[in-house]
């Protein structure tokens, strides 16, 4: 922790000023009008919907918001790392509970809202906390006691106990977004689709079913982007957007998924395909207060039972990870020393279902009517079927999944918690009291509070790290989920991008990307 | 001519206070929450509340249509749950998209579907009826997003004749037309297969009829018998379905608008339902049932200018 405290002076947003030294000598050389728009265009697989990062979800969301807004710190998007954004340095008091943090001087607000200042972040934290706001990411703010706010550059957050994972949650993504109290305050109502931030981009239009365009921030902190604009296309359909990538109607193609068309990419020329894995796995969530599954015996066999490589490798075509736990590779603080592991072996789990005295078990997974989650529990269920599981599959839409799921009156259902790479994200969503329906804790879980707040309290992340690997260990040996496959991001771009960076969230961030030839 | 005005509008304020009371009420009949759609995840019990509270969902469902009914009579169709922008403006910019993706795709079916059916009518038995009718099951037959995907890959990829994408926000008429013309072709030939079927069995029924053997008899040459006495008739019923082709197209072009990425009322009107965003949808269908019956009126008033008959009745 003590290295941290000093944040790296190094940082892409650097590297990205550098960049734009060079282009910036050429843009000034001859009018920009003269030079011709430098357009990227990227493509959305849907449509957004609204930008307050009070009440931010789903990636294309977060994707925008992500070029609109920073936070205190940032995820460094190649390693993860928490590097410097909006603060430059920040201390923590000996008791672990007084975080003070300089901020970066001469920001200012997009659309001239003024400079940036302490306030503004007072005023974002204390927004998120407030129950009228109605805040999805309340919880993650939970012991944030007080701001404190000593002058324009300083801000200190109080905690009303030590929380050394506390700087995740101050990361540029959700509630660490920081908002402008004049705009917010000024602009009402209509805030969600109007964003104001400090971001490399402004936000200028959204035409609803068709895209959303941004500009460049030309008073940047960290340098204007050498692109003018970028719009974000919706192509709704993977292959239509794989062609329209090949013929140089776009740049970017964000969200690739079908096994098919990342095939036709991969040989494609001049295309540069892209992937990594993910912060998220997908889960068959039981709930252990119903039925045969309350013995743990039944929910091992189950796992057993599951031929998830063959899902993997047949279903997925290679495009998925194995899971051994709910963390991925790409969270700083996995370790899955000791922490059990099932193999596909159904004799195995036709004696544990012997042993359990099961049988007649007729079993349901309740799954969302959106690809591929609507099609890849078919192959489980059968695999529940050979070792005498009676198992069927009920795919409901969204709104009727929604609603189903946080009823919390399902048997299982099929849940992937996409966030940030920070570990709280989906343990304390799918394993704590507090996530039990309408959260995503559908199996009811109880026995991993405790854990989460001694992971909270150590001291430092390799003090952590043990931590939540006993709690991997534990969970794994209940096993009330059973993470099904590790996901892979795709993403591919043409020939012209240069600089493009892909992270482990499921959003595209082009802030460092410029144009070859334009 | 008043009176006849009166009734009218008098029958389209029904219609559409009726189609939207369905809406209404069907929406909030199916499984499903926008409050829980927002929370997404992170759905707690308290923040559940708060939102249900803010967006008038505790109140009863009478009550809730009651509020609907007495804002959308002073033109507030409400917010979008989802965007917090005005519904309205969102389902109206939606709607020149779908209008000329409409417009144009009808009038390829037109200008294809009909000259086909009338020559496959006259060659009755020919092997260019035979060919013509075969094409026109397959144009039946084909998903067309199955024959959109295999326009872009030929006409866009191979031949990169149009672009791939059917829309684009760059100004200018004919950057906009080029854009059009590959959704527009596919949502055409689709229904152009229709017209083309139904233009040659009305043809065949009219060609038998004693006028024209009398017109026959007369002398009357046979591209005027064909074209303009047998034709003119023969249109009625092709004319009903142009109609309903194009109100269905306005709304129901979903899987076009998918391949081609395009906005427009259906894809709107169905984001709305996924997403449980009532305000939206309610609007969403307003304007759709308003064009529909509106159009249904025009043709009305078309029929009688081809069939004397009706301007009588």
């Amino acid at each position: 922790m003590n290295d941290m405290r000093k944040l790296p002076a190094f940082n892409r947003r650097e590297v990205l000023a550098g960049a734009t030294g060079i282009t910036l000598g050429a843009a000034f050389g001859a009018p920009v009008m003269a030079q011709g728009s430098r357009t990227l265009r990227v493509r959305f697989g849907s449509d957004i919907s609204q930008l307050d990062p009070a009440r931010i979800f789903q990636n294309e969301n977060q994707s925008i918001a992500s070029h609109i807004y920073n936070g205190l710190v940032q995820y460094d998007q190649r390693t993860n790392a928490i590097v410097p954004d909006l603060a430059t340095s920040y201390e923590v008091s000996a008791d672990g509970t007084v975080w003070t943090f300089k901020l970066r001087p001469n920001v200012t607000w997009h659309k001239n809202y003024g400079a940036f200042t302490s306030d503004d972040v007072k005023f974002s934290f204390e927004r998120v906390l407030d129950p009228a706001t109605g805040s999805l990411y309340r919880g993650q703010l939970a012991g944030l006691k007080e701001i404190q706010t000593p002058d324009p550059l300083t801000v200190r957050l109080v905690l009303d106990s030590a929380n050394s994972g506390f700087l995740h949650k101050l990361c540029a993504f959700n509630q660490g977004w920081i908002v402008s109290r004049r705009a917010v305050t000024e602009i009402g109502e209509r805030y969600s689709m109007n964003p104001i931030g400090t971001g490399p981009f402004m936000f200028d239009r959204w035409t609803a079913g068709s895209e959303v365009r941004l500009v460049a921030n030309p008073s940047y902190f960290g340098g204007a982007s050498t692109l003018t604009d970028v719009i974000f296309r919706i192509v709704r359909d993977e292959t239509a957007a794989a062609i329209a990538l090949e013929n140089g109607e776009l740049d970017i193609f964000y969200a690739l998924q079908s096994p098919d068309v990342i095939d036709r990419l991969r040989r494609a020329q001049n295309i540069t395909l892209l992937d990594r894995p993910a912060n998220n796995t997908a889960n068959l969530v039981l709930n252990t207060t119903m039925g045969p599954l309350r013995d743990v015996r039944v929910r091992r066999a189950m796992a057993h039972a599951l031929n998830r490589k063959a899902l993997i490798d047949g279903f997925f075509r290679g495009t998925k990870f194995e899971a051994n736990s709910v963390l991925t590779s790409t969270f700083q603080e996995l370790s899955e020393e000791g922490v059990p592991r099932y193999a596909y072996d159904p004799d195995r789990a036709r004696a544990l279902l012997r042993e359990a005295n099961v049988s007649n078990f007729r079993f349901e997974i309740t799954t969302v009517g959106l690809n591929p989650f609507d099609r890849f529990p078919v192959p489980l269920a059968n695999d529940l079927q050979q070792v005498g599981i009676q198992a069927t599959v009920r795919v409901l839409e969204r709104g009727a999944y929604v609603q189903a799921r946080s009823s919390g009156n399902v048997q299982s259902c099929i849940t992937a918690v996409v966030g940030p790479p920070d570990p709280d994200s989906p343990l304390v969503t799918l394993y704590h009291t507090r996530s039990h329906p309408p959260g995503l804790n559908t199996s009811r879980y109880d026995s991993a509070d405790a854990l989460l707040a001694e992971a909270a309290r150590a001291p430092d992340l390799p003090g952590r790290k043990a931590v939540y690997n006993r709690l991997l260990r534990q969970t794994m040996d209940d096993l009330p989920v059973i993470p099904l496959y590790a996901d892979r991001l795709f993403l591919a771009h043409g020939p012209t991008v240069q600089g493009f960076v892909q992270n482990s969230l499921f959003t595209v961030n082009v802030s460092p990307v410029s144009l070859r030839g334009a | 001519m008043v009176f006849y005005i009166a009734r009218c509008a008098g029958q389209f304020a029904v219609a559409l206070v009726g189609i939207v009371t369905v809406a209404f009420f069907l929406m909030r009949a199916i499984p499903g929450d926008p409050a829980l759609y927002m929370l997404g995840d992170f759905a707690t019990p308290e923040a559940l509340a708060t939102l249900r509270a803010r967006l008038g969902l505790d109140l009863p469902v009478w009550q809730q249509y009651g509020i609907f009914l007495a804002r959308a009579l002073q033109g507030d169709l409400g917010m979008s749950v989802v965007t917090g922008e005005p519904a309205l403006a969102e389902i109206l910019a939606s709607v020149p998209s779908s209008a000329s993706l409409a417009v144009a795709g009808m009038a390829i079916a037109i200008a294809v579907g009909v000259p086909l059916g009338v020559i496959a009518a006259v060659r009755q038995g020919s092997v260019v009826d035979v060919a013509v009718m075969l094409i026109a099951l397959l144009g039946i037959s084909f998903p067309v997003f199955w024959v959109g995907i295999t326009a872009i890959l030929l006409l866009s990829h191979a031949l990169g004749l149009f672009p791939a994408l059917g829309a684009t926000s760059e100004p200018g008429f004919w950057k906009g037309l080029h854009h059009l013309a590959l959704p527009a072709l596919v949502l055409g030939l689709s229904v152009a297969a229709y017209i083309a079927r139904l233009t040659r069995s009305a043809m065949l029924e009219v060609l038998g009829q004693d006028h024209i053997r009398v017109a026959r008899a007369m002398g009357v040459p046979e591209w005027r018998i064909v074209w303009k006495l047998a034709l003119r008739n023969a249109l009625v019923p092709v004319l009903a379905v142009i109609g309903v082709t194009f109100a269905w197209s306005l709304g129901n072009a979903i899987l076009v608008e998918a391949v081609f990425s395009r906005p427009g009322l259906g894809s709107t009107i169905l984001k709305a339902v996924l997403a449980r965003d009532y305000q939206l949808l309610q609007a969403g269908v307003l304007v759709l049932a308003a064009a529909v019956v509106l159009l249904n009126t025009v043709l009305d008033l078309l029929y009688g200018a081809i069939d004397p008959r009706l301007r009588q009745q």
